[in-house]
């Protein structure tokens, strides 16, 4: 049997439309989960060197929870247990159109899918980027520490000015991982309905049998997103001396 | 822009009395240090004047460097009190603590520059940060301070485009930045290959000069011979002899110290007599 692919059959039409659409409902969903994992690490790290032994233990239970368990379970559970546990005039709120509340591309962010997927995939992307940033924290030498406590720091300066600095240029690529892997893991939200690019490929099938030609575009796109994140975090992210560009490294050393 | 909430480094109650004429500087009563039940410090006193410039020596583990990162606390006594310029220091913490410490520089065996930082950044950035001071004046100093150590060419680099002696050079220019009058070195030269000994001495030297107040943990003989006022002789957490110099080279008192001293000036003959 021969077989010819139609890209024509995605790429026109109402399968170009949903694609569109799935693409930049992906794209919006991982910027917003990226945005709250970020603040909830700052706010997890922060927790877990404090002095009080209640606050490490409610981050290590949090990491323990988050890491441990499916996150299609997780966004399963936000989006049909605790999303239906708010009191109803939140989510009527939530639940009307509202004019202000649209991306560009038409894609409306505050519907229970979509704040119920950024909401699991930030609180599971920051579960993997607690560890990974108190292994970058781990990695500086003790004595970067006992210079800068010799010289009078307090602990939040120490911690701002000297270790984490060099934590986050130490473990940037694991941290980048995470962060390709929230992109990543936003197709599982099409568990709970939420229309994003896996969602809208896997309609392209039911509607013309285009399955080939759909999920062939549908992960060079996740491809293309990827390595465009990626390159922007490493571009963006902090640099080791040998990578910064320097005017005079070379005068004799 | 983070800041602590430290005044700035010139100005404080406790030291007061570092400009009067040989005050005492570090005094240490009866101090005692343990690691868990391995004491490293046994019943120490010893008394520093303002101005002088000690060497401490002595055989590795004897607890040379347990010593200076007391005063700092680095480590904390076990018992006993250290009193710096006449005022005790063991209940200091927090703000005070940090206070104390600006007025104490250090200077680590591994350097221990931040990594992250130019050689200038490293000098600048406890005045910033800790002192408030504008950034532009601190870079100003800092950069002084590397010109008076001779590397203001180097001053864009970071440490790890320097070589051992060039990054002890600067990590002695951080030390100073905030006008201590008390200085410590942990084994300075010990890193160090044999060539660059030579360029952080001279800085060393110059420092002595200067009138801060300097205790040394060295193994560099020509350093306690010809640039300390006495030489502290320290083994198994015990101070065995105090000397000028001079006595302490030729006439060592201790049975320890003549062993000690056979070892390190005639390492080919560690068990003939001292040294004729």
């Amino acid at each position: 049997m021969i077989w010819h692919p139609d890209w024509a059959g995605v790429l026109t039409g109402q399968p170009l439309q949903w694609i569109i659409s799935g693409f930049l409902t992906t794209l919006y969903v991982s910027m917003a989960g990226s945005v709250l994992a970020t603040l909830l690490v700052v706010l997890l790290i922060a927790l877990r060197l404090s002095q009080s032994r209640l606050a490490r233990g409610a981050v290590a239970a949090f990491v323990s929870v988050f890491r441990n368990t499916p996150l299609l379970v997780q966004l399963l559970f936000w989006y049909f247990a605790a999303y239906g546990a708010l009191p109803q005039s939140w989510r009527f709120y939530i639940g009307d159109t509202h004019a202000w509340a649209v991306f560009p591309g038409n894609i409306a962010w505050l519907t229970p899918e979509f704040v119920c997927a950024a909401w699991g995939l930030g609180l599971f992307t920051a579960a993997f980027l607690v560890e990974e940033v108190q292994a970058g924290l781990n990695s500086v030498p003790k004595g970067q520490t006992e210079a800068a406590i010799s010289q009078g720091f307090s602990r939040k300066t120490l911690l701002l000015s000297i270790l984490l600095p060099q934590a986050l240029t130490n473990a940037w690529q694991p941290i980048t991982g995470q962060y390709l892997n929230l992109m990543k893991l936003s197709s599982l939200a099409t568990g709970i309905g939420f229309s994003e690019l896996t969602y809208q490929v896997s309609q392209i099938e039911s509607y013309n049998a285009h399955a080939f030609e759909g999920f062939a575009v549908g992960t060079l796109l996740y491809l293309a997103l990827g390595m465009i994140l990626g390159g922007l975090m490493t571009v963006f992210g902090p640099k080791r001396p040998q990578q910064r560009p320097q005017a005079e490294v070379n005068d004799g050393i | 822009m983070q800041q602590d909430s430290l005044s700035t480094a010139a100005t404080s109650a406790v030291f007061s009395h570092s400009n009067a004429a040989k005050t005492t500087a570090v005094e240490f009563r009866q101090v005692s240090k343990s690691f868990g039940h391995h004491p490293v410090i046994r019943n120490v006193s010893l008394s520093v004047a303002s101005g002088d410039v000690v060497a401490v020596c002595g055989p590795s583990g004897s607890g040379k460097s347990t010593l200076i990162r007391l005063i700092n606390q680095l480590e904390t006594v076990t018992d006993g009190e250290i009193l710096i310029h006449n005022k005790p220091t063991r209940g200091l913490n927090g703000p005070a603590l940090r206070e104390l410490r600006t007025h104490i520089g250090f200077v680590f065996q591994q350097f221990n520059l931040y990594a992250h930082l130019t050689a200038q950044d490293n000098v600048s950035l406890a005045l910033i940060k800790v002192h408030g001071w504008k950034k532009s004046d601190a870079r100003g100093k800092a950069l002084a301070l590397l010109t008076r150590v001779g590397l203001q060419d180097k001053a864009q680099h970071y440490p790890e485009q320097l070589s051992g002696g060039q990054q002890q050079r600067v990590a002695i220019a951080r030390a100073l930045v905030t006008d201590p009058d008390i200085i410590l070195f942990d084994e300075p030269t010990s890193a160090l290959d044999p060539e660059m000994i030579g360029e952080v001495l001279l800085v060393m030297q110059e420092l002595a000069k200067s009138g801060i107040t300097m205790i040394v943990v060295t193994h560099e003989m020509s350093f306690a011979r010809e640039i300390a006022d006495r030489v502290i002789f320290m083994d198994g957490g015990e101070i065995l002899e105090q000397a000028e110099p001079e006595d302490f080279f030729l006439r060592p008192q201790h049975p320890r110290a003549q062993r000690f001293l056979q070892k390190v000036l005639f390492p080919l003959h560690p068990e003939t007599g001292a040294g004729q």
